[in-house]
C-alpha cells in the first residue's frame, strides 16, 4: 500500500503546479485579504451564526476497546479519555479515571471517531417526501442554472427523521449540500448531528462554507429540457467560466475598495459566494462523474484561480487518481453505485481503494438517507473490494475514508475526524467490528455528550414529525 | 497484516478460473463440492449439512450428504469448510429490462401510453446480453423476479416474470409469474385523485373479467366495459391459472384492503413493499399472503410508509408470513446491484431480529414458492437446478463475495464489465506508457 502510493507520487510531473500562491494544502492564499480591511469584504460576513452549544456531558473513560483512531492506527485493549468535550488521551496503558468521570467498559467492542458524511441531503430533501417536493423540492433552486446566492441551510427542515437515523448509525457531522440541478447550486452547510429546533443550533461553529457545483448530465438535462442554457457539456463549462470571470472582477473591486481605492461596490449575493471561493474561504464541492469532465474542471479551476476541494460521486476517479494527487483534491465516492445514468456506467467497486492506493484523498459519502445510516458498511464494502483486488488495506485505513479524510474535505481535520488528543470528543462505541452488517452503534458522543445510547430509550432522539403518528406506534393489531 | 493470506488465495482462485465468456461451459458431467458448510434449504434435513459433499450431475442436484466420498470421475471442488448456498434470488428487480436507468431506450419495464394495462407483459423485452447480468451473477444472484413498474392503467402494472441469471442464455425462467398492481398516495393521481378509486377500479376489473363473454363476431369489449379485450383476456387467464396478484402497497389500510380484495376474488396475494405490513402480520399469515419487502426501508419516506421500521421482516417471519427480499437503494440497487444489496438487506434484517435461517429462506426457497418456480429452484433437493454459490465468508456480510457460482450446473464466469475495468486500471499499471485502451 505505502510503497504503491510512494511510487505513484514520485511519478507525478511538475506540470501540476497551479497558478498563484498556494498554501501547503494547495489552497490559494491572498496576502491582500489578510490586511486590516478584511472585515468589510462581503464574503467574510457571517449573517447566520451558529448558536450550537454542546449538550450536557460527563467526562468519560472508555476502557478495553478495539480502537480505530481514524489516523491510520488500530489498538487492542485500548483506553480513551474524554474530558470537557475533548479527546484527552488514547493509550493501551492504563489511564486513571479523573474524579467524576464515568468508566465505560468496552471489552469486546470497537471505538472509532464519529462518522462524517460529507454529502447528505438530510433536511433539504427531507422525509416525508411529499407531492409538494415532487413539484418543487427544497434541494435545488430550479429557476436558474447559476445560483451561488442560495444557501442550503435556508432549506433545512430540522425535524427530518433522517438526522436521527443517521445518528443511530454513528454519524456525528454532516455536510448538507444543495442538489445537482444547477451548474452552481449554492452554499453547503456543515452541521453537528444534534437534535435542535433551529438550523443555527446545529451549525458547526466556524466551519468553512462550501459551494456545490455540478458538471455533466444533470445541469444540461435540467435546463436543456426547458430550452435554456446550458444544453451541452461545453455549455456547462462556459457557464462556470463566465461566472468566475464576473466574480473575479467583483472581488477585485472590493479589494480595491478595502485598500482605500474607488467607491463601494454594490453587493451581489451570487458573486459574494464565488468571490469567497476565489479567496479560498469557501470550499468547492463539485458533483462530477466522468474522468474527462473532472480533468477539464481541474483546468477550469486553475485558470480561474481557485481550488477544488472535492469531486463528489467521482465514479471514474480511479481512471485519473494522479490528477487528484496533483490537485490536492479528494474523491468523494460510493462503494458500488453504477449504471443508473450514462455518466455512471463505468463505476467499479475498487474506486475508493484504487484512489487511496495512488496516494490521493478518498472518502465515502451517502447522498441518501438510507445509505447515510450505513457509511461504515460503505467503507467495509470498499475495503473488501480493494483487498480482493490485491491491495493490502486494513480496517484502520478504511475508517479514515469516513472520518479523517472526510474532515479534510470539510476543512475540519484539525478539530474532528480522529481520536487524537485535543480534538473534539466525537466518538462512537460499536457493539463490534463496525464493518460488519450485524454490528450497531451502542453509544454516540458529540463534544463529549452522549447524544445516542442504544441501551437507553431516553437517549433515542425522536423528531417532532414522529410524534402522535398511530402507524408508528410500537404495538399493532 | 491480518487477512493477507486470504487475499493471495482469492487472487489465485480467480486467476485459475478459465478466461472464458460467461456460461460457455457445458452443464454435463458430474461435479462434487466437498467439505462444504452447506445451506441445503431442504426442510427434511433441517436445511443445513456441515462438512457436506454436494453432488451435481447434468446440471441438477443429485445428493448432499455429510462426509460422503465424491463419485468417481467427478470434478471435485474443495470448499474447505466455507459456506455453500443455493444461488440466491431477489424477489423484485428490473433485470433484463434495463441497461442504463436514465435512458428510456434501454428501459423496458413500464409503459405509459397505449392499450396495455393488466395485459402488459415484460417477458418479451428480456435482454439476455444485458451487462447487468454478469455483475449480479458474480454477486451470487442466480434468479430474480423482474417486474413491471408502470402500465397505461390507473392501478394495474402488468405481468412480471422470473429470470434465470444465465448471461447469453435463455433467461426466461417463468413468464407471467405474477400480475402486478399498485395502490397508494402517489399512484392515486392516475385514478383521479383517491386511492378509494384505485380499489374500485381493481375490483371492477376483476368483476368485468369474471362476467366477460367473448363477442360472437368481431373483437372489442361491450360498450360500457372499462377494461379492453386485451386486459380482460390477461385478467381471465390470470384468475384461471391461479397466477398470484402482486400488489405494491405500503400503508396498513391498503394492505388490509389488498387482503380483502384477494379474498373476495379467490386470488393468492403477494404484498410488494409492505412498509407497514408488520402492523397486520397475523392477518397476512392467516390469509397465507406473502410479503416482498425491502429490509433497508426504515424511514417514513412517504405518508404511505410512516410506519416503516427495520424489524418489519422479523415481525412478519415470527407471525408465520412467508417473506422474500428486494432492496431498492433509491432504485439504484434494485437491478444494478441486486446481488450484493439483497445480501446486505438480509444481514440487516438479521441484525434487527430475523432468524438467520429465515433470512436464508427469504433469499431462496421463499421467493421460489411465491413466484412458482419451487419445482426446479430454491434448494439442494435432488433433481432441482444446480444453482450454487461457494462463498468466501458469511454471505450476508456485504463485504463477502462468491468464489464460485453455478447456474443449472454451469460455472459462471467471474468476469464482468466491472472486473475488466478494474483490471485495466489496476494501480500496478499506473506507469504503463500505453493508454489503457491497449490493455485487455
Amino acid at each position: 500500500m505505502k510503497l504503491a502510493a510512494l511510487s505513484l507520487a514520485l511519478a507525478l510531473t511538475a506540470s501540476a503546479a497551479q497558478a498563484g500562491p498556494r498554501g501547503e494544502d494547495g489552497r490559494p492564499q491572498s496576502a491582500r485579504e489578510h490586511g486590516a480591511a478584511q472585515a468589510t469584504l462581503p464574503w467574510k460576513r457571517d449573517p447566520f451564526p451558529s448558536t450550537y452549544r454542546p449538550l450536557p456531558r460527563q467526562d468519560a473513560l472508555i476502557v478495553d476497546a478495539t480502537v480505530l483512531d481514524g489516523a491510520g492506527h488500530r489498538f487492542e485493549h485500548a483506553n480513551l479519555l474524554l474530558r470537557d468535550g475533548k479527546i484527552v488521551a488514547l493509550s493501551t496503558q492504563a489511564i486513571a479515571a479523573p474524579a467524576g468521570a464515568a468508566t465505560i467498559d468496552a471489552k469486546g467492542r470497537w471505538v472509532t471517531p464519529g462518522i462524517i458524511d460529507v454529502h447528505s441531503h438530510d433536511g433539504d430533501f427531507s422525509a416525508p417526501f411529499t407531492s409538494l417536493d415532487a413539484q418543487n423540492s427544497d434541494v435545488s433552486e430550479g429557476s436558474d442554472p447559476i445560483t451561488p446566492n442560495v444557501w442550503a441551510e435556508h432549506s433545512i427542515a430540522v425535524q427530518d427523521p433522517s438526522f436521527g437515523r443517521a445518528l443511530a448509525g454513528g454519524v456525528t457531522t454532516l455536510q448538507i449540500l444543495p442538489g445537482s440541478s444547477n451548474l452552481i447550486g449554492g452554499r453547503s452547510v456543515v452541521l453537528k448531528n444534534v437534535p435542535a429546533t433551529t438550523v443555527q443550533a446545529m451549525k458547526f461553529p466556524d466551519a468553512p462554507y462550501g459551494v456545490k457545483l455540478a458538471c455533466g448530465e444533470n445541469p444540461k438535462y435540467n435546463y436543456g429540457e426547458k430550452g435554456r442554457f446550458p444544453t451541452s457539456r461545453m455549455g456547462n463549462v462556459a457557464g462556470v467560466r463566465a461566472a468566475f470571470l464576473e466574480a473575479a472582477e467583483y472581488r477585485a473591486k472590493w479589494l480595491d475598495y478595502a485598500g482605500g481605492h474607488g467607491k463601494r461596490p454594490d453587493d451581489d449575493l451570487k458573486k459574494d459566494t464565488l468571490a469567497g471561493v476565489l479567496a479560498g474561504d469557501i470550499r468547492v464541492h463539485w458533483h462530477c462523474y466522468r474522468a474527462d469532465d473532472m480533468a477539464t474542471l481541474f483546468d477550469v479551476a486553475r485558470e480561474a484561480g481557485f481550488h477544488i476541494d472535492a469531486f463528489h460521486h467521482a465514479v471514474e476517479a480511479y481512471k485519473i487518481p494522479q490528477l487528484f494527487v496533483a490537485n490536492h483534491a479528494c474523491a468523494v465516492v460510493w462503494s458500488d453505485w453504477w449504471g443508473y445514468k450514462m455518466e455512471a456506467l463505468d463505476g467499479i467497486r475498487e474506486n475508493a481503494a484504487f484512489v487511496d492506493a495512488a496516494g490521493a484523498c478518498v472518502t465515502l459519502h451517502s447522498d441518501s438517507p438510507w445509505l447515510g445510516q450505513r457509511l461504515r458498511l460503505e467503507a467495509g464494502k470498499a475495503l473488501a473490494a480493494g483487498r480482493r483486488a490485491g491491495l493490502a488495506i486494513g480496517p484502520e485505513r478504511a475508517i479514515e475514508w469516513i472520518t479523517l479524510n472526510s474532515a479534510k474535505v470539510l476543512g475540519l481535520d484539525a478539530r474532528i475526524g480522529s481520536l487524537e488528543p485535543g480534538k473534539n470528543a466525537d466518538v462512537v462505541i460499536w457493539s463490534g467490528d463496525p464493518f460488519s452488517v450485524y454490528v450497531k452503534a451502542d453509544q454516540v458522543f458529540i463534544d463529549g455528550a452522549v447524544v445516542y445510547d442504544r441501551g437507553n430509550p431516553a437517549r433515542h432522539p425522536r423528531s417532532d414529525f414522529e410524534l402522535g403518528q398511530p402507524s408508528m406506534a410500537a404495538e399493532a393489531e | 497484516m491480518k487477512g493477507k493470506y486470504k487475499i493471495v488465495k482469492n487472487i489465485l482462485a480467480i486467476a485459475l478460473l478459465p478466461m472464458v465468456p460467461a456460461m460457455s461451459m457445458a452443464a454435463g458431467g458430474t461435479i462434487a463440492i466437498v467439505h462444504a458448510n452447506a445451506w441445503t434449504m431442504v426442510e427434511a434435513s433441517g436445511g443445513r449439512v456441515d462438512d457436506a459433499t454436494i453432488v451435481i450431475r447434468d446440471g441438477r442436484y443429485e445428493s448432499v450428504a455429510a462426509k460422503a466420498p465424491p463419485p468417481a470421475g467427478a470434478r471435485v471442488i474443495d470448499a474447505t469448510g466455507r459456506v455453500v448456498t443455493p444461488g440466491l434470488m431477489s424477489a423484485d428487480t428490473h433485470l433484463g429490462l434495463v441497461e442504463v436507468s436514465s435512458l428510456e431506450e434501454t428501459r423496458d419495464y413500464g409503459v405509459n401510453a397505449g392499450p396495455l394495462g393488466a395485459a402488459f407483459d415484460v417477458q418479451y423485452g428480456l435482454n439476455r446480453n444485458s451487462a447487468l447480468l454478469p455483475v449480479v451473477l458474480a454477486d451470487g444472484l442466480t434468479r430474480a423476479v423482474t417486474s413491471p413498474s408502470a402500465a397505461a392503467d390507473a392501478a394495474f402494472l402488468g405481468m412480471g416474470a422470473v429470470l434465470r441469471v444465465q448471461p447469453g442464455g435463455d433467461v426466461l425462467d417463468r413468464a407471467r409469474a405474477a400480475m402486478y398492481a399498485s395502490v397508494g398516495g402517489f399512484g392515486a393521481k392516475q385514478s383521479g385523485g383517491s386511492r378509494s378509486a384505485q380499489w374500485q377500479w381493481l375490483r371492477n376489473a376483476f368483476d368485468e373479467a369474471k362476467a366477460y363473454v367473448p363477442p360472437k363476431s368481431g373483437v372489442g369489449a361491450p360498450r360500457d366495459q372499462l377494461q379492453n379485450a386485451l386486459n380482460i383476456a390477461a385478467l381471465r387467464a390470470m384468475v384461471e391459472k391461479r397466477v398470484p396478484l402482486a400488489l405494491r402497497v405500503s400503508r396498513e389500510s391498503d394492505i388490509r384492503q389488498a387482503v380483502r380484495l384477494a379474498d373476495g376474488y379467490g386470488l393468492s396475494l403477494i404484498v410488494i413493499g409492505g412498509a407497514e405490513a408488520w402492523r397486520c402480520a397475523d392477518l397476512l399469515a392467516a390469509h397465507k399472503a406473502a410479503v416482498v419487502l425491502d429490509p433497508e426501508a426504515d424511514l417514513p419516506w412517504t405518508f404511505d410508509e410512516l410506519g416503516a421500521r427495520a424489524d418489519n421482516a422479523a415481525i412478519l417471519a415470527r407471525a408465520g408470513v412467508t417473506i422474500a427480499f428486494s432492496v431498492s437503494g433509491n432504485t439504484i440497487y434494485l437491478s444494478h446491484n441486486a446481488g450484493v444489496a439483497v445480501r446486505e438487506g438480509a444481514g440487516l434484517a438479521v441484525a434487527n431480529g430475523l432468524a438467520y435461517a429465515d433470512a436464508m429462506k427469504a433469499l431462496t426457497v421463499n421467493p421460489a414458492r411465491i413466484f412458482g418456480i419451487a419445482d426446479h429452484y430454491g434448494s439442494m433437493a435432488r433433481g432441482l437446478d444446480a444453482d450454487l454459490v461457494l462463498w468466501n465468508g458469511d454471505p450476508f456480510e456485504p463485504s463477502s463475495a462468491p468464489e464460485v457460482v453455478f447456474v443449472r450446473g454451469v460455472q459462471a464466469s467471474p468476469i464482468t464489465r466491472q472486473t475488466l475495468l478494474r483490471d485495466r486500471y489496476a494501480p500496478k499499471l499506473a506507469k504503463d506508457p500505453w493508454p489503457p485502451a491497449y490493455r485487455p
